[in-house]
């Protein structure tokens, strides 16, 4: 499967948009800032990861701790309780967080971006728990009990009573992002970059700096994660080394594995699934004696990853584009738009 | 790749329309039915805590059991109860929400609670920063009502002040009340070390200890900090200096048991006589797995597991009837018990309001006066101070061999310091820098009213 193949247009990608716009109209608050906004921000980070995997053949465990040091820069920058609550204005403290993680992000890249497969994995894996490791043993920059109370932009008000602008603003910030990304993807650093990912001796024998190239892809999927990173503070009104531990690493690998580490999308799709899962799956989960409970939702969130993981590599994405492979050779011409709703009908056109 | 991500977001449309019918649902009902009280319950089932998860709940349903007629569901606490009322109003617990001790997960779980199931009132969380974080959740939602679990950070009430947010037991630092009396001047320690989990419980429990022991005179020449969720303890037990009297242990749940074995590989068995550890050291959980190398080994809490007080028997043959022999077993855990007050609080809020929890006002002013005394606190009677804070006793306890014959070390309670507040005698306040890896600092200065206090006790004599 190549990234390249099946791109989502932009009449596509307008539809979305703008059925994501009218989502506040729709929805509870709750939904909306805890499923949706929340997605939205996991889905950016995921994004970072899934921009690595599937134009740079790197799968990278260090985003959360990028977007780790992004939240706790920024958390530190503004006015908060904890921290250095150094009072900065919002916005020069969102500049600052993004272009410190990035230079942090250019130094881990220079030090993984000789190293392939599992090795790269456990590289970027160790920079992830020693983000979280230095933020928990720092306290006088990750506070007493974490950095509550931050300071936001006046642009998203108080996202605990009016979650609304933060959800607009993010998923501005989310469109941006699939977009710039989806451009860089085709302009001459992008095709170098999967050319690099396919044959890299070939690359290096064509004269490009193969070592070179993946750093500054780490340092851009770094600034994609910093702005996740920033959101995510945004979006808690804190952080805490809780907040960038293992378990987090874990999941937004989790997203993008659901969602598919081969396409762009996938990100925002697993980020959803995930967002569902983990909040509904807390009722939901049927109680079977001692072995699963409401208190064993994990386990569910579990069997998907698995189930996922099995049936499609590339995954919820990744699962789409095999169905729709198997009706466009049964049959030319627009699947049936029915089960799917208005959007369906916009795919076939955009497939076509 | 659209009519995906469309059918992904009408997946997203269903959910949240099945949710707000649900609400919608619920809400007729309640004004139908002349008024459902609806109460979340919050807790932990992951992470370092995440064996409470029963036990907390086991204690809050108990209450609703003692007081508001209700039966539990089954044996297993999480799965609730049914026919809880007080002052005629039909209580209904929306949830048995389950963080992670992370401030985040915590939250999400509150907003599940609060605003996706509607509960008029949160009783919990269990850890630190979750705690902090619902105290000034607490204060951004002033129409709906807070009452913490069993998490012990001094900041939840101290520092954030959320005038909804009320705590029933005394704080980590008010559980060390006591030790650094026993240390100083019956142990005869002059200088100690100290080391406990890089996070805010312990910071708190080990400030209780500094707070008072160097009030008398002693000296901290080292404290020592391991990541919470550590598993090798082996790289801080090596930093323990030799040149101290004695050590103050501040590490809890698996970790303690983790670091018990490891010192035992590393120095040998432990010199109990030199060491006092925070409330872990007598939970029952502990005490079964490595109970015996802390036997001589003192601690500090809000209960007392000795206790023959026929209040304290009273509640844990209710625990033993509802929930049987082993979750009663750790009725005398602060984790159980903690949740009991907070729900018996509740309670009693509910009836002083008339179950009135339309504005909230008439509850909150209601909890604010609370008293617990009786069969509600059966280890102590409980007030709140200006912060909505525990002012409780402290019973301070010594781990011996086993007395009861099922093999497991038990505790013998020796002192008990009478109302001990929050603030240590005016040492920590609101403007106090908060604890942490090096607050409070070691000074020599007026101790706490209650050293020198100590009532002598013994149960079961």
């Amino acid at each position: 499967m190549t990234p390249s193949a099946g791109r989502t247009s932009w009449p596509v990608l307008a539809v979305i948009v703008v059925v994501a716009a009218l989502a506040p109209l729709v929805f509870t608050e709750f939904f909306l800032s805890v499923i949706l906004t929340k997605s939205l921000w996991l889905g950016i980070a995921a994004a970072s990861l899934i921009f690595l995997s599937a134009y740079g053949g790197m799968v990278s465990l260090a985003q959360v701790g990028i977007y780790g040091i992004a939240g706790m820069t920024f958390a530190n920058l503004v006015e908060a309780d904890g921290g250095s609550a150094a009072a900065w204005s919002p916005w020069l403290a969102v500049v600052a967080a993004i272009v410190i993680t990035v230079v942090v992000g250019l130094g881990f890249g220079a030090i993984a971006a000789r190293s392939v497969g599992i090795y790269f994995l456990m590289i970027t894996l160790a920079f992830s728990v020693l983000v979280y490791y230095f933020f928990s043993q720092v306290t006088q920059l990750s506070g007493f009990g974490g950095v509550n109370n931050v300071d936001l932009p006046a642009l998203v008000g108080n996202p605990g009573q009016d979650p609304t602008p933060l959800y607009y603003t993010t998923l501005v910030v989310a469109v941006l992002v699939f977009v710039g990304l989806r451009y860089v993807s085709r302009t001459p650093f992008g095709l170098a970059l999967q050319g690099l990912r396919d044959e890299p001796a070939r690359m290096r024998a064509l004269g490009f700096n193969v070592t070179l190239h993946r750093i500054l892809a780490f340092g851009l999927a770094a600034f994609v994660a910093a702005i996740a990173g920033v959101l995510s503070v945004w979006y808690n009104s804190r952080i805490t080394p809780g907040s960038i531990n293992l378990a987090q690493t874990i999941d937004v690998l989790i997203i993008a594995v659901i969602g598919g580490l081969y396409r762009l999308e996938g990100a925002w799709v697993g980020a959803l699934t995930y967002a569902l899962l983990d909040n509904y799956s807390r009722e939901w989960t049927p109680r079977v004696g001692d072995a699963l409970g409401p208190e064993r939702f994990n386990t569910i969130l579990g069997l998907v990853f698995l189930v996922i993981v099995i049936l499609s590599p590339g995954g919820l994405v990744g699962l789409w584009e095999k169905a729709r492979e198997r009706l466009d050779t049964r049959r030319r011409g627009p699947p049936g738009g029915v089960a799917a709703g208005p959007p369906a009908g916009a795919a076939a056109d955009a497939a076509n | 790749m659209l009519a995906l991500i469309g059918a992904t977001l009408a997946l997203g449309l269903v959910t949240a329309c099945g949710d707000d019918d649900d609400d919608g649902g619920s809400a007729s009902t309640e004004k139908s039915g002349g008024g459902t009280i609806k109460v979340g319950f919050l807790s932990d089932c992951e992470g370092a805590f995440g064996s409470f998860f029963e036990p907390t709940a086991s204690g809050f349903n108990q209450a609703l059991i003692d007081k508001a007629g209700a039966k539990p569901a089954s044996k297993k606490p999480s799965e609730g109860v049914t026919g809880a009322t007080v002052a005629g109003k039909k209580i209904e617990v929306v949830g048995y929400g389950c963080a992670d001790d992370t401030a985040d997960k915590a939250i999400e779980e509150t907003r599940r609670l609060v605003e996706q199931e509607g509960a008029d009132v949160l009783v919990g969380p269990l850890s630190g920063d979750e705690g902090i974080a619902v105290a000034n959740y607490a204060k951004e939602h002033p129409d709906k009502t807070f009452i913490n679990g069993i998490a012990g950070a001094q900041d939840s009430t101290l520092k954030v002040q959320a005038p909804n947010f009320y705590r029933y037991h005394p704080d980590g630092a008010q559980w060390s009340a006591g030790l650094g009396d026993y240390a100083y001047n019956d142990l005869g320690w002059k200088k100690a070390a100290i080391i406990g989990d890089d996070y805010s419980f312990p910071y708190t429990s080990l400030a209780g200890f500094v707070a008072e022991y160097c009030a008398i005179g002693g000296d901290i020449t080292k404290r020592i900090w391991a990541p919470l969720g550590e598993k090798d303890y082996s790289s801080f037990i090596s930093q323990i200096p030799d040149d101290v009297d004695g050590l103050y242990v501040g590490i809890g749940g698996s970790g303690l048991i983790n670091f018990v074995k490891q010192y035992r590989q590393q120095k040998g068995e432990l010199d109990t006589k030199r060491m006092m550890g925070n409330v872990f050291w007598d939970d029952p959980l502990v005490l079964k797995e490595v109970g015996n190398s802390l036997i001589g080994g003192t601690t500090a809490a809000m209960t007392a597991g000795d206790s023959d007080d026929p209040e304290v028997t009273g509640y844990l043959q209710r625990l033993e009837d509802s929930y049987g022999k082993e979750i009663a077993g750790l009725g005398p855990s602060v984790f159980t018990y903690g949740y009991y007050t907070a729900a018996q609080a509740l309670i009693k809020g509910l009836e002083e309001a008339e179950g009135d929890v339309s504005d909230q006002k008439a509850l909150q002013d209601a909890l604010a006066n609370v008293t617990l005394s009786g069969d509600e606190a059966p280890y102590g009677d409980v007030k709140l101070d200006d912060n909505r804070q525990a002012i409780s006793n402290i019973f301070v306890k010594r781990i011996v061999k086993d007395k009861t014959g099922d093999g497991v070390p038990d505790v013998e309670t020796f002192r008990r310091i009478p109302d001990v507040d929050q603030t240590f005698g005016g040492f920590f306040s609101a403007d106090s820098p908060a604890p942490d890896r090096t607050n409070p600092k070691c000074e020599k200065r007026d101790p706490p009213a209650w050293v020198g206090e100590a009532e002598e006790v013994s149960f079961g004599q």
